[in-house]
């Protein structure tokens, strides 16, 4: 049976109406005759019937004829035969399925269609054809390398779902053209079944198939109504008769045309609902929720804001661990009969501080003990001398194994108590007499280590401007070689230095950090400066509350007791929500996060209670279904030059496809040079019948 | 011979063609009314004077010349009485030529003034000038060849010529003088396809002209209706003009050979409508029959001599076939 690929361009058959215009209207009106007067003619009655009368009846069927054999060349005609009868002339083919399996496609229907496509690809395989299956999200996995066996792609169709993942396409058109490059069918077609999310590609270079490869899309998307997502939470804390109480506040966000009234939000912790409150959202909208405060317990809480289940129930969901609030411990020591004054600054400063909060406590250098040093996290030598004896080498031994030591040299520091070799190895530099500037030419820091971490916050513009600082006196400090000079005054003298003892950290910082030999202390950044040195001495590390599925955590570089156990040496078992367990051992605590929930770390070989416990959530990223125009992919996806391919894109409903059977054909060639020709002869023809005399 | 009357070259002596001039030669065109000269010449004067034709008698007179008493009738009667013979005059000859738009047709169409002549005498009406005037000589060029040869001949017989074109209004006057030939022949070669034509305003503006009676000729190709030709015409007549009207049709004027329906044009108009000339070619030429032989009847019944010139017709059949006949009716009266 005749069919056609282009059954559109058959409107053109509507063009014979041309030469029959042609015969009647137009050959008669396009050539006008002067005559000297029509005097004679107007009084002859005109009657229009009479030209409609056709003379040359063959010129009319030949012009006819060619434009009806025109439009149907356009038309891509082709006889629909048995598959068989072209296998021969196309040759045996490559497939490679991929198949998006990131979470947006278990939106309403698509996951169902998807599959549906990729089983018809299936099917559609004949002969020799090889077929690949390769399921792909953020990254992509050949779940089943190239093959005849139809059995096993259709099993592993079966067995495939959609995961947690985020839609990335380059991963799996680089895993297509390796695949590709590995075979030697002459036919090569990538069958890319996506909901074809604009998120998901933006036009990477390196993912492009190669010369000859067919990239077919099909498209299963939906329109979207009405896409509800938690998009994030937020914790504010307060302490409250001793206790910490979090407020959590929860981000939701609508994708969709229509709104959504009185939607239940619930804020969930330890598997239990706190509390419900109901929203309303207009179309692509956001909106926050904020919760009644709950009292922290001494451990981590599993928490969850959680939203009616809709088309897409991945994003419903978000959970987070709220850990009671690690303040960072910061011993001050002062100077022999310093003022309190000369604290106030700086105390006042690590005080205010709630991310995190510091726990400052101001000591006499003389009233160290070597005891106090215990549960700190970083020690300030607040214009105080190194001390001497048990206590100094007690807190040297601190510093080696991980403390922090904050040096601020003033005038009571002295130079006698830094003279010592120990002490200035141990500090990394010599500490000098103080240096009296100019009266009326004060210093003023001119250059800032912008890339490391105590500076790295002033290094966007307007930040942070220390250059306003002007410094009276400071004392000279001449580090040695190994410390690091992370500023410097305009006269090149060192403004601050760190040293790296052992595990420790030591920061000297040359001048005072009260109003006596500089007024840093009443400019605006002596506050994030404070926060910065202490931050740093300590060693801090930020618990994160959540992280995304696809993310690999790594617990040497993390804070919480999973990565201090990790750090001892001890191996863990690391417990997915859906019951997998993953060894992480201490030499290389990865894991990888590929399910959104609640990971247990648990130390290996036990069965006590979670040491740490990681929230995983779905990237919100992929809730955005707005998707691409399939064709503006292949475009970018595929070297120019290749076949047909968006003419391909629409023949995916069995084998072989239209396209396959009207490109092996090709009746659309001989029609047209039948239609030229029949052209040729109507040229002669109506050059003879036009010699006649007018 | 007729070239050497202009060794020196005139830019519309191209238009005088030897052998129209040739071929007429022993004819004469001569005004049928008397009209008013100061030379001697081919045409009655209204004065008696010198000549063979005996007009009449009269009683003498004192200061009469006695030598034209006539002595024979004295010896009869015993009267005196003076034998007066009709005078030959000259007169003034004005060609009349419609320069209206529709003049510049041809049978191949609309053609310019700039192409309706080649050198002196070598295209031309002649024996030639019909399948000149088949390939596209417009009514305009024949009108001119004909008025150049009809004023060359006029002024040969001492004539005094002169020339008026007009469309709607008058283009051009050269009054009449025996000196005015050459004047007259660069006012033809000037002479282009005007506006919209029409007969009565500069007919009646031309008749006003002259004070003296003498013999038009008018070259036209009368596209109006036949009495409206004959009132505009029959104003010259009044002053006792002698009125000859050549009316000039392109031979697809008569014929209408035209075949595949197409749009005309109405060169002076613009207007436009479609026609199927296989459906309206016999009635198209009866209407034309009918406008001819009103014309001539009209025309006639007012002592107005037409002729009906077709553009194909080689002039010197045509002027040849025409002067022969006025001579030959001229001799009759």
């Amino acid at each position: 049976m005749l069919s056609f690929l282009a059954p559109l361009f058959l409107a053109g058959i509507a063009a014979v109406a041309v030469p029959v215009f042609v015969h009647l209207i137009q050959r008669e009106r396009s050539e006008t005759v002067a005559f000297p007067s029509l005097m004679f003619l107007r009084r002859i009655p005109y009657k229009s019937s009479r030209r409609q009368k056709i003379r040359h009846w063959f010129l009319l069927v030949l012009r006819c004829l060619a434009m009806i054999l025109l439009a149907a060349a356009f038309a891509r005609p082709f006889l629909d035969r048995p598959a068989e009868a072209i296998a021969g002339p196309l040759g045996s083919r490559e497939l490679v399925i991929l198949l998006d399996r990131s979470y947006s496609m278990g939106h309403g229907e698509r996951w169902a269609r998807a599959v549906d496509a990729a089983r018809d690809a299936v099917a559609s395989m004949t002969g020799d054809d090889r077929a690949s299956l390769v399921l792909f999200d953020a990254s992509a996995v050949a779940v089943v390398e190239p093959t005849a066996d139809r059995a096993r792609l259709l099993a592993a169709l079966d067995a495939a779902r959609p995961g947690p993942g985020v839609t990335r396409y380059a991963s799996a058109l680089q895993l297509a053209q390796r695949l590709l490059d590995a075979s030697d069918r002459p036919r090569q077609e990538v069958l890319l079944v996506s909901d074809f999310q604009r998120s998901g590609w933006d036009g990477q270079p390196g993912a492009r198939l190669g010369e000859g490869v067919t990239l077919i899309p099909v498209d299963v998307s939906e329109p979207v109504r009405a896409n509800v997502t938690v998009t994030g939470v937020a914790f504010t804390r307060e302490h409250v008769g001793g206790r910490e109480r979090v407020t959590v506040t929860g981000r939701l966000a609508l994708r969709g045309t229509e709104p959504v009234r009185g939607l239940p939000v619930t804020l969930e912790v330890d598997g239990r609902a706190l509390q419900t409150q109901t929203v309303d959202l207009d179309p692509n909208s956001a909106t926050t929720v904020s919760f009644d405060p709950f009292t922290l317990p001494d451990a981590a809480v599993r928490g969850a804001v959680r939203v009616a289940e809709d088309a897409l129930p991945w994003d419903d969901i978000f959970h987070f661990v709220v850990s009671p609030g690690q303040a960072v411990p910061v011993l001050v020591l002062t100077g022999p009969g310093a003022p309190a004054e000369r604290t106030l600054y700086l105390r006042n400063a690590l005080s205010i501080g709630d991310q995190p909060p510091f726990r400052v406590e101001v000591k006499p250098v003389e009233r160290f003990a070597p005891g106090d040093v215990a549960g700190r996290a970083v020690v300030v030598l607040n214009d105080a001398p190194f001390p001497g004896g048990e206590a100094g080498r007690r807190l040297r031994s601190w510093v080696e194994n991980g403390g922090g030591l904050v040096v601020v040299l003033g005038d009571r520091a002295g130079t006698a108590a830094w003279a010592d070799e120990a002490v200035a190895g141990f500090i990394g530099g010599r500490v000098g007499s103080p240096v009296d500037r100019p009266p009326g030419r004060s210093a003023a820091l001119a250059f800032l280590e912008y890339g490391h971490p105590v500076f790295e916050l002033f290094s966007a513009p307007r930040s942070g401007d220390f250059s306003t600082a002007r410094f009276h006196r400071y004392r000279q400090f001449e580090p040695a070689e190994g410390s690091t000079v992370l500023a410097r005054f305009e006269d090149g003298a060192v403004a601050l230095a760190e040293a790296r003892p052992g595990k420790g950290r030591v920061l000297v910082w040359s001048s005072t950090l009260d109003t006596y030999w500089n007024d840093l202390a009443v400019q605006p950044v002596f506050l994030p400066f404070v926060h910065q040195l202490a931050r740093y001495a300590a060693g801090y590390v930020e618990s994160r509350a959540w992280v995304t599925v696809g993310q690999v955590l790594d617990l040497a570089d993390a804070a919480g007791p999973a990565a201090a156990a990790v750090a001892g040496g001890t191996d863990l078992i690391a417990v997915a929500p859906s019951g997998e367990r993953t060894t992480v051992e201490a030499a290389a605590p990865l894991l990888e996060l590929g399910e959104p929930g609640f990971y247990e770390l648990r130390t290996a070989g036990r069965t006590a209670t979670p040491v740490d416990v990681v929230a995983v959530n779905v990237d919100p990223a992929e809730s955005d279904l707005a998707a691409i125009d399939p064709q503006e992919l292949v475009a970018a996806a595929t070297t120019p030059g290749g076949p047909d391919r968006a003419a391909r894109a629409a023949t995916m409903d069995g084998a072989p496809g239209p396209v396959d059977l009207e490109r092996s054909q090709s009746l659309w060639w001989y029609l047209l040079l039948a239609a030229f020709l029949i052209f040729a002869v109507e040229t002669v023809l109506a050059n003879r019948l036009s010699r006649a005399p007018r | 011979m007729q070239r050497s009357a202009f060794s020196r070259p005139t830019a519309g002596a191209r238009f005088i063609d030897p052998r129209v001039l040739a071929r007429i030669d022993n004819l004469e065109l001569i005004a049928r009314t008397v009209v008013e000269g100061f030379i001697n010449g081919l045409h009655r004067s209204p004065f008696l004077g010198l000549s063979l034709d005996f007009a009449e008698h009269r009683p003498y007179m004192p200061g009469d010349d006695l030598r034209r008493i006539d002595w024979r009738l004295l010896g009869r009667t015993d009267r005196y009485y003076v034998k007066q013979f009709e005078a030959d005059t000259n007169t003034n000859f004005t060609v009349l030529l419609d320069v209206s738009r529709s003049m510049a047709y041809g049978a191949g169409g609309v053609v310019s003034a700039a192409d309706g002549g080649g050198g002196g005498g070598g295209r031309g009406p002649g024996r030639d000038g019909g399948a000149n005037a088949q390939a596209g000589l417009s009514k305009l060029d024949y009108a001119r060849y004909l008025a150049a040869c009809l004023l060359y001949f006029a002024n040969r017989q001492r004539d005094r010529v002169g020339l008026v074109t007009f469309d709607d209004d008058i283009v051009e006057h050269v009054p009449p003088s025996a000196r005015h030939l050459e004047v007259v022949l660069h006012a033809l070669d000037r002479a282009e396809p005007g506006v919209q034509g029409s007969l009565a305003r500069p007919l009646l503006r031309i008749a006003e002209f002259f004070q003296r009676r003498c013999l038009l000729v008018l070259i036209s190709d009368l596209y109006e209706e036949p009495e409206a030709v004959r009132d505009a015409v029959s104003k010259l007549r009044y002053k006792g003009n002698d009125v000859i009207v050549f009316h000039v049709f392109d031979p697809t004027e008569l014929d209408f050979p035209f075949t595949d329906p197409v749009n005309f044009q109405d060169l002076e108009t613009g207007e436009r409508i479609p026609v199927v000339p296989a459906q309206l070619r016999e009635r198209y030429r009866e209407l034309v029959r009918a406008h001819v032989g009103a014309l001539s009847r009209l025309l006639t019944e007012n002592r107005i001599d037409y002729a009906l010139f077709n553009t194909a017709t080689p002039l010197d059949h045509a002027l040849f076939a025409y002067l022969s006949a006025r001579q030959r009716l001229t001799r009759v009266r």
